[in-house]
């Protein structure tokens, strides 16, 4: 049985009067563990299609199943709860809370959890030793480099072990550089039975993909 | 971490949202604080002022005759002929339990003398308490002060042609008019005032008196008590508040009150606007924030909690700041206030869990819609900001 299924899934919706079609009835099925690259033009339904994995946007027609999980059927707090469990999330831009130090921010999606402080401390520290920023620990956000903020997101998104890694343009921000040293940690990532959907414009990138998918207008047009 | 510990690193690092949103509340209450402290000690200042000027319960003799009237209010008939009020009631009314409370006691004899053919009403007083209750008495010459002075009405004066410093003569004694009173256009203008004592002796009615007037300070004690008090230290007498004067001064307290309370609720509603307009622009700012915290599996009341923890602990440090604000402000503020009467600031520590629940109420009620808002903000709303 597939980790993901998607079922038939369009987004619609109302730009003034007319109504768009982001995402054009796609299905699709992503086993563990798997390593799957969203490619696509400006506008394609990349985003739209990874937030709708993500539990975030409710699709317009069809069914998305995660661990045989309806999601969209659940009510709001089990799917808040549900993300909390089965989701990590990386955006381009980082998407770092400020006004927290690197340990505070990856520590976010554990402050609503039953572990104990001493628990939590020894997560974080493992977790940030994953991407060798254990010694920045205490900074705050604005004293790091991109590549750095990058792997902390990286960080938070993996703190609750999630089954899945949503990565939108992950390295979108960043020289190439630092894009490497990301992708290493996804590649890494891929071997300890994460699966990963990671949406990019590099096409560099499909060498790490076990599946690729391409998106034009809303609909699969290709990959493999 | 836990969830509080988001909104308190939010409330440190971000310091100066903080400080406005603190500063918004913490000049609602300081202002508030300071009109409370203010108008207590104004009104205790006015009551204590208006309590001095004019009796407010008359004591008289019980009696089942016919009542004769003393500026409107009833004498006992037997109180010309047979007083039954006497110098020993004076201590007994000094052991009440408020007895702080009696600012003026001032007991009256009352006698009927035949001058030049009128019959004149002599009302012998304590002058040292007599001035002091009618203090818009002006007197020409001399408040008199030996024992063989005499004080005259301004009507009397007139019918009788006496003039300041001409010796009258009752019950063979002579006694030398040392003040002309002005007209009052009250009973004391058809009277002749003299030493109480001197009266006692003059008319034969050692230790007796014809009635007690009393001010009492009652801003702090209602006046009921004070009469119920006095009556049972005097079985035999009437004890009765001077309604008219009461509510009059009730009324000039009550008017400073709403007026301080009006100002209380604009100084509220003003706050609670700036905070509104604070948390508002804030929670936009932080759709991004909300956003993130939705992508990491936070439920909507995660994020209510976030908030309101923050609003609540700006509120509480406002409060408490506003509190000793307000209380200093007060204390500068008074003297440039000052009138007669005002000895000493007082201020009242129960005005500190007010202040600290105001604040928390404006805080809370400007920022639970704005909060609400944010933590049913559609993910996919707050992803267009991410």
């Amino acid at each position: 049985m597939s980790l993901i299924e998607i079922e038939n899934v369009s987004k619609e919706y109302k730009s003034g009067t007319e109504i768009v079609t982001a995402v054009n009835n796609i299905s699709l099925e992503i086993d563990r563990g798997q390593f799957i690259t969203i490619m696509g033009e400006s506008g394609s339904g990349k985003s739209t299609l990874l937030t709708m994995l993500g539990g975030l946007s409710v699709p317009s027609k069809g069914k998305v199943l995660i661990d045989d999980l309806n999601i969209y059927a659940l009510p709001q707090n089990n799917l808040s709860d549900f993300r909390r469990e089965y989701l990590g999330f990386v955006f381009q831009t980082f998407h770092l809370i400020p006004y927290l130090t690197v340990e505070e921010n990856v520590m976010v999606p554990l402050a609503v959890g039953d572990l104990t402080r001493i628990q939590k401390k020894e997560i974080v520290h493992a977790t940030l030793d994953k991407v060798h920023l254990k010694e920045k620990s205490k900074r705050l956000i604005n004293e790091l480099s991109g590549g750095e903020q990058q792997r902390v997101a990286i960080a938070r998104a993996l703190i609750n072990d999630p089954l899945i890694i949503l990565a939108d343009e992950p390295t979108g921000n960043l020289d190439s550089k630092t894009s490497e040293d990301i992708m290493d940690i996804f590649g890494f990532l891929v071997e300890e039975s994460k699966t990963i959907l990671l949406v990019t414009h590099n096409k560099v990138y499909q060498s790490y993909a076990d599946k690729k998918i391409f998106l034009k207008d809303g609909k699969i047009y290709g990959g493999d | 971490m836990k969830i509080y510990s988001i909104a308190f690193q939010s409330l440190r690092r971000r310091k100066t949202k903080t400080i406005f949103l603190i500063i918004g509340l913490f000049l609602s209450v300081t202002s508030v604080v300071t009109l409370i402290t203010v108008s207590e000690n104004i009104n205790r200042s006015v009551a204590i002022n208006l309590d001095e000027f004019g009796a407010n319960i008359i004591i008289t003799p019980k009696s089942d005759q016919l009542m004769i009237n003393y500026g409107g209010l009833s004498l006992g008939e037997v109180s010309f002929n047979n007083s039954q009020l006497s110098d020993n009631d004076l201590q007994k009314i000094n052991t009440i339990k408020n007895r702080k409370n009696l600012s003026i006691i001032a007991p009256k004899l009352f006698e009927t003398v035949n001058l030049k053919g009128k019959n004149v009403l002599i009302a012998g007083v304590r002058f040292s308490d007599e001035l002091k209750l009618k203090k818009w008495w002006v007197i020409k010459g001399k408040s008199p002060l030996p024992p063989n002075n005499i004080l005259v009405g301004s009507n009397t004066a007139e019918a009788l042609r006496i003039k300041l410093n001409d010796t009258v003569s009752i019950n063979e004694q002579r006694l030398v008019v040392s003040g002309i009173l002005s007209n009052t256009g009250s009973q004391d203008d058809g009277l002749i005032f003299m030493d109480i004592f001197t009266a006692q002796t003059l008319f034969r009615k050692l230790s007796k008196l014809s009635l007690i007037e009393i001010a009492a300070l009652c801003y702090d004690c209602p006046i009921e008590d004070i009469v119920s008090q006095t009556s049972s230290v005097l079985p035999t007498a009437n004890v009765t508040p001077i309604k008219q004067n009461i509510e009059s001064k009730m009324m000039a307290v009550h008017s400073f009150e709403r007026f301080s309370l009006g100002i209380s609720l604009v100084m509220l509603v003003t706050s609670f606007l700036i905070v509104f307009a604070n948390v508002n622009s804030s929670i936009t700012e932080r759709t991004k924030e909300i956003g993130i915290f939705k992508s990491v599996g936070y439920r909507n009341s995660h994020i209510l909690q976030i908030i309101l923890t923050e609003v609540i602990a700006a509120s509480l440090t406002a409060g408490l700041l506003g509190f000793f604000a307000g209380i200093s402000a007060s204390k500068l503020v008074l003297p440039f206030l000052s009138m007669h009467g005002l000895s000493s600031f007082t201020y009242n520590f129960t005005t500190l869990p007010i202040a600290v629940l105001l604040s928390l109420f404006v805080g809370i009620t400007a920022c639970i819609y704005p909060a609400i808002k944010a933590s049913r903000l559609d993910p996919t709303v707050a992803f267009r900001f991410i």
